[in-house]
């Protein structure tokens, strides 16, 4: 189920896309399942139509879904792969945070701001860490 | 508050607790915005009963018309066919007054639900019930076919009207689902989503129900020809009967398919 909440302070089609990329990559959604039409779906959420299509468009970049024209846009078997990219991310990261000396709980904070910025989601606050 | 902008009605509202426990969400009070919705489809459902009833008066009074004006001529079937068409524009104001019902409805939400994946007619409808409403309007219109190529004018006229009549009834029920298909959701959360899956299953089902289907071939081979049409025509009935009760017994529950989409 997408739910889309008019009140909260990110952008409904950003509460669309990670709805439906956390589906995707927990598996939820299966690889090949067909996406309601953008048309549909801004009917069914009360949302414009430009507004489905960005975060479809965004999912498209993400390689998370692919369209196939009239046929629709279909789950795409990338959405497994992506874990294993942010992996890599992640090791790559880890060696460039080792080879300037900087500690782990900095690296974590430097992280999450990072992950913050591209969800538009303000930073948790983790006492333990401060 | 429903698409007018009025409150529900407490009858409404108890009816809608009613269906909520009949579909096992008895559990969950009654929403003005669930009351308004079936209260908008049970007014429907009375006005498309009393169009498919006007549907099997007018094929029958077109049928004694053209027995009584004597052969030739096709006047009684245009007549027949222009009928079919206002009654199937009819249906559709019908439809399109429940999706302005739910559009306001929806307008009024502060969050929206939907599904993630497009749902198709298997999803709705399911393979037994569309097998069943598909097997008995074929066998309906081979009947009519194999009565139209006979030699006996007054079978080959009421065979005629039969076509056109199927025709319309199997036109109404595609566009009906057609509409389902397409007709946006209107929920707030998982109890809402589930409802409103119920609702478009219990509407899909209702609009592929055969029994318009095989009443048609009754009324109008029964004639005073008597020959093997009339007794297949008889004989469409107990088999009808009997292959939407194996499927009402067989199929899964309207509830049990809805929490299934909702929930996978």
């Amino acid at each position: 189920m997408i739910v889309i909440d008019a009140a909260s302070p990110v952008p409904p089609f950003e509460q669309l896309r990670a709805q439906l990329a956390g589906r995707i990559q927990d598996r939820t959604l299966a690889v090949g399942a067909r996406l309601p039409t953008i048309r549909r779906l801004a009917a069914d959420l009360g949302l414009a139509v430009n507004t489905v299509g960005r975060a479809y468009r965004e999912l498209e970049e993400a390689g998370l879904i692919e369209t196939r024209g009239r046929a629709g846009s279909f789950v795409t078997a990338a959405g497994e792969q992506a874990r294993e990219r942010a992996r890599q991310a992640a090791a790559a990261y880890a060696a460039t945070v080792a080879a300037l000396g900087l500690g782990a709980d900095e690296a974590l904070r430097i992280a999450e701001a990072a992950l913050a910025a591209a969800t538009h989601r303000p930073v948790a606050d983790n006492p333990q860490r401060d | 508050m429903d698409g007018s902008g009025k409150d529900p009605r407490p009858g409404e509202l108890r009816a809608a607790r009613s269906w909520l426990a009949r579909h096992g969400l008895g559990d969950t009070p009654p929403t003005p915005l669930l009351a308004a919705r079936l209260a908008a489809r049970w007014r429907a459902r009375v006005v498309e009963q009393v169009l498919l009833a006007l549907l099997i008066m007018t094929a029958a009074a077109v049928y004694a018309f053209g027995v009584l004006s004597g052969p030739g001529g096709s006047g009684p079937l245009v007549l027949l066919g222009g009928l079919v068409v206002a009654l199937l524009a009819a249906r559709w104001q019908v439809e399109a007054w429940v999706r302005r019902v739910d559009r306001r409805a929806g307008a009024a939400l502060a969050r929206r639900a939907a599904h993630p994946v497009q749902l198709g007619w298997r999803a709705l409808l399911g393979r037994p019930h569309a097998a069943c409403a598909a097997g008995i309007h074929a066998a309906a219109l081979a009947l009519a076919a194999g009565a139209f190529a006979t030699g006996d004018t007054a079978v080959r006229r009421a065979a005629a009207v039969l076509l056109v009549a199927l025709a319309g009834a199997a036109a109404a029920a595609v566009l009906q689902l057609r509409d389902l298909l397409r007709r946006p959701v209107v929920a707030e959360d998982e109890v809402s989503l589930t409802a409103d899956v119920i609702m478009r299953i219990e509407d899909a089902r209702e609009s592929m129900s055969p029994g318009v289907v095989w009443s048609l071939p009754v009324i109008l081979l029964l004639g005073p020809t008597f020959g093997w049409w009339s007794a297949v025509s008889v004989g469409l009935v107990p088999l009808g009967l009997a292959a939407v009760a194996l499927v009402q017994l067989r199929a899964p529950s309207t509830a049990a398919m809805a929490r299934r989409i909702v929930a996978p």
